[in-house]
């Protein structure tokens, strides 16, 4: 059982620099429990927990959309997540499968191949990434990695801490979270979701009021985002390679304040509906994008 | 047609709906102007107010007018070029040509944005426009011909268009807004360059008006004139497809106006072409100023993003089927279907020669497969029992749906004597996935059992309500048809809000949408089968309708059929069958549309065994697509229905074009 992590795996864990592998894999898994996982924030937590699944869903836009933590080699794709090849599943034999309210209604078939646990990561908490927390807790249960579980949850809470600090020092700007759809729309994050859960628990106050769905974003007109106020715009990419063009060309846009004044930002992919790990990655390249001009 | 003696009727008509739309227009901008005229006296720097009423609201009203007219005159062009009531750049399948070229452009060369994505939906309009003229052009442009070819284009487009956004959803969701058409506008400068494109047009297409107004005395007074009847219909479809994808590629696509503002022109008595290009335009410029204008008067009522062209679309399918019957549709008698040339098989010979195929198709489908890290293999016998209780209940359901939808389409297309005529378009699986759809969203957690139990249901409703209304006209087919058009585009619509607000759900409503076979029990494969047998079955006792029916409605009656009731009972028949395949494949599969010429150009025409093969070339063609759809894009699968959609549609457009040269 090497699921503690060890010292050097703690500093590997604390050493936050730029470009660093950032949540590092706690060593071997507990078990050898082969697990298919149907869901990418349940597969980015296995991962994270040291325990790779055999098999997941979408495994050939993992590079774009999740980036980290990196899939490991030898992994078999599933294919598309409302279309899973069922033949290769149950050929692969797995001992548990992991899947997500999004794929409910496939439970009954999934299980005639193994016993399946449904975890959703979209609830909301009462307390700021609550419910991400409480999945890793009932992976970390079921995958027999308690230990392991724990000291990543408190590594993870030790390094919002941090970044809380490092970013409360630097008195920044409430933050508008967006993705520029196209030329002319954008969506804009917040609600239940979990860039938000990330903002709360970081001490940060979104600038966007105009109201979410469900999911924790909203589509709108890019002219819903003219304000007044004081705030930094963080965008995330891909951005449609015609929308910055067009946009300066729009008086609606280059006037506006937080445009004249140079307050947007451009920070990779995070999955949106992600877990834990997803969580640390947009709470460390958020703080490192706003120290690296704070300086 | 009631004309107003005098010609005040569009004056009128327009009037009204201009004073209609001033008032949502001050509704919507006098607040804005007030404040920003208190401001006056002391500016404050970037005061936001102003700025959405001077670069968003007021180009945004702008540009609601200019589309608006532009699609008008687009379709007013189109409707008199092809004498043809239900032409418009949505009906011919422009706009979803326009699609498929930017998802295209968006996977495979996002560069190309850097030119623009006009140009990118220009082309992409051109080429479908180029197809759907094709198909039809030995047809004479008739009503109905040009409406279900370009309906073909546009699910075919649409098919490719789906799989693109359901494997790479992520980088696709632009397409969502794009093709539910958002004016939402952020400065002057689309606008302008729509009006200057739309200016530089005006030169063309007025000196078209006067040769194209001779069309309505018919092709001789044109000739007369020394003009070319085929040169000016190319050079007028041509200025009507630029000016609509002009429109598409500044905002995407707006649903319906287009058709609908000449036809309320023609019915309001604008009778001369001149007068109806010019009050459609204005009509169409006031239709779509008052919707966008009332919509983002009621925009704070739903925190959803709903754009335009969906609202308009909703709008106007039942706004069509209103005008319609108001308008006089030629109704011409049931022509023969038409009679290519086929292969000189005998009945005797073909059938075996069928049943073959589908054997080996069935052996091939079953046992050659891919290996868990890819590679072609047999399926090795200590595997079986992993893999098929998957794959045998898929393809058996989808062979099963095959033939009920070959049957479908053999007994629709001889009901209303025209080729195109398919279960697609019969309005059953748009009312199925309206159902599925309302489940999805409204009742959560109900399965795949309740799914199907709702798309049943919804199927169900829709046929229904062409029974009802079709008992007017004596089971018309053509109306009919129309009414399944008119809430095809309806159920688009609905899908297209759905998936604008970007919910996941919408997702999963796609796949529905695509066919997708994955997770068919071996219960939902025995119930198909069972009920492919009994209803196979069935339709063998209509046989000799269907013998008779397409030689005319008086020969039928000379000889002794009922013909409102044969109607309305093969009608029944196709719709349950129809809404029996639906929940297994989806809407979109073509195969009720190709197995039938498929069976009539290897030369079965006698009708019993017609019925048996149709049925037979059905399910071969599912077993392919299945077998396609599992393998093709391993591990990744593909929904089957829409992979029969891409393996058929293209087969299906050679097999019209070489039957309508040899006509």
């Amino acid at each position: 059982m090497g699921s503690s992590l060890n010292r050097r795996q703690f500093l590997a864990c604390l050493a936050v620099s730029a470009g660093s592998p950032f949540v590092a894999r706690i060593a071997a898994a507990a078990t050898n429990l082969r697990v298919a996982s149907l869901d990418w924030a349940l597969t980015e937590t296995m991962i994270t927990l040291g325990h790779d699944p055999i098999a997941i869903v979408g495994a050939s836009d993992w590079d774009r959309f999740v980036v980290e933590p990196r899939l490991p080699a030898g992994i078999a794709d599933l294919g598309l997540q409302p279309e899973i090849n069922f033949e290769l599943l149950a050929e692969l034999k797995p001992d548990l499968i992991l899947t997500s309210p999004f794929i409910q209604e496939l439970e009954p078939l999934l299980g005639k191949i193994a016993p399946i646990i449904r975890l959703s990561i979209f609830e909301k908490g009462p307390v700021p990434l609550a419910q991400p927390r409480a999945v890793t807790e009932a992976l970390g249960e079921r995958l027999e990695c308690v230990k392991a579980t724990q000291s990543f949850l408190a590594n993870a809470d030790r390094l919002f801490d941090q970044f809380r600090q490092r970013v409360l020092a630097l008195d920044p700007l409430p933050l508008m979270l967006l993705n520029f759809v196209d030329a002319r729309h954008a969506r804009v994050y917040g609600g239940a979701g979990l860039y938000q859960n990330v903002l709360d628990r970081l001490g940060l106050s979104n600038a966007w009021s105009g109201g979410t769905n469900y999911w924790g974003f909203s589509t709108v007109g890019i002219e819903k985002l003219a304000t007044r106020e004081s705030l930094r715009l963080i965008a995330f990419e891909p951005i449609p390679p015609d929308t910055l063009p067009t946009l300066q060309g729009s008086p609606l846009w280059s006037q506006l304040p937080f445009v004249r004044a140079g307050h947007v930002s451009v920070l990779p992919p995070v999955l949106m509906f992600g877990a834990m790990p997803s969580a640390l990655r947009f709470a460390r390249l958020l703080v490192e994008h706003l120290e690296s001009f704070s300086k | 047609v009631s004309t107003s003696d005098r010609g005040y009727g569009p004056v009128y008509l327009t009037l009204g709906l201009a004073s209609l739309t001033g008032v949502s227009v001050a509704v919507l901008i006098a607040s804005p102007i007030s404040h920003v005229l208190s401001q006056a006296r002391a500016p404050v720097y970037y005061d936001p107010v102003r700025m959405v009423l001077l670069y968003s609201t007021l180009p945004r009203l702008v540009m609601a007018a200019l589309c608006g007219a532009g699609l008008a005159a687009s379709s007013a062009i189109l409707q008199q070029v092809l004498q043809n009531p239900l032409a418009s750049p949505t009906t011919l399948g422009i706009d979803a040509g326009a699609r498929l070229a930017l998802a295209l452009a968006i996977l495979f060369v996002p560069s190309l944005f850097g030119i623009g994505r006009d140009t990118v939906a220009l082309i992409g309009s051109a080429t479908s426009a180029l197809l759907v003229f094709t198909l039809v052009r030995r047809r004479e442009f008739s009503a109905i011909s040009i409406v279900l070819a370009g309906l073909v284009v546009s699910l075919y487009c649409g098919a490719l268009s789906a799989i693109l956004v359901l494997v790479k959803d992520r980088t696709l969701t632009s397409l969502f807004i794009w093709g539910s058409g958002s004016l939402s506008q952020q400065s002057w400068g689309p606008g302008i360059g729509l009006a200057v494109r739309f200016g530089l047009m005006a030169v063309p297409i007025s000196l078209l008006v006067r040769p194209l107004s001779l069309l309505d005395l018919g092709d001789e007074s044109v000739r007369s004139l020394g003009l070319s009847v085929t040169k000016l219909r190319l050079l007028a479809i041509g200025a009507a497809v630029v000016l609509s994808a002009f429109v598409t590629s500044a905002v995407g696509v707006i649903g319906f106006i287009g058709m609908v503002a000449p036809i309320i022109a023609r019915l309001a008595g604008a009778r001369r072409f001149g007068e109806r290009l010019l009050w459609s335009s204005l009509i169409g410029a006031l239709l779509l100023l008052l919707t966008d204008a009332t919509l983002q008067n009621l925009a704070g009522l739903s925190s959803e993003f709903i754009p335009t062209g969906a609202v308009t679309a909703v709008l106007g399918s039942p706004l069509l089927l209103f005008l319609l019957p108001r308008l006089k549709v030629v109704t011409r008698p049931l022509p023969n279907m038409a009679t290519g040339r086929g292969w000189a098989f005998s009945i005797r010979a073909s059938l075996p020669i069928l049943a073959t195929v589908f054997a080996l198709l069935l052996c091939l489908a079953i046992l050659v497969g891919r290996g868990p890290s890819g590679e072609w293999q047999i399926i090795p016998m200590r595997q079986w029992s992993e893999v098929m209780p998957w794959r045998l209940p898929r393809l058996g359901a989808a062979a099963s749906a095959g033939a009920l939808l070959g049957v479908a389409g053999l007994i629709l297309q001889r009901l209303t004597g025209n080729e195109m005529a398919s279960p697609e378009v019969l309005g059953v699986s748009a009312g199925a996935i309206l159902a599925v759809a309302v489940s999805l969203f409204a009742v959560s957690g109900i399965g795949r059992v309740g799914e199907s139990v709702f798309a049943t249901a919804g199927g169900f409703s829709v046929l229904g309500a062409i029974l009802v209304l079709g008992r007017h006209s004596g089971f018309a087919p053509e109306r009919v048809l129309l009414a399944g058009i008119a809430l095809n585009a309806l159920i688009d619509a609905v899908v297209g809000v759905l998936s604008s607000t970007g919910d996941p759900r919408a997702i999963t409503l796609l796949y529905w949408m695509a066919g997708s076979t994955s997770g068919t029990t071996s219960a939902d494969a025995v119930n198909a089968g069972i009920a492919t047998i009994f209803l196979v079955g069935a339709s063998l006792l209509t046989v000799r309708w269907l013998a008779i029916l397409p030689l005319g409605g008086p020969h039928a009656k000379a000889l002794g059929v009922p013909i409102a009731r044969a109607r309305f009972l093969l009608l029944l028949l196709a719709s349950i069958l129809t809404a029996t395949a639906t929940p297994i494949l989806g809407p979109l599969t073509f195969v009720g549309l190709m197995a039938p010429h498929i069976v009539l150009v290897i030369g079965i025409r006698r009708i019993l065994p017609a019925l048996l093969s149709v049925a037979a070339v059905g399910a071969v063609i599912m077993t392919t697509a299945d077998w396609l759809a599992r393998t093709v894009a391993f591990p990744i699968q593909l929904p089957t229905g829409l992979i029969a959609a891409m393996v058929g549609a293209p087969f299906l457009m050679m097999l019209l074009n070489r039957r309508s040269a040899s006509t």
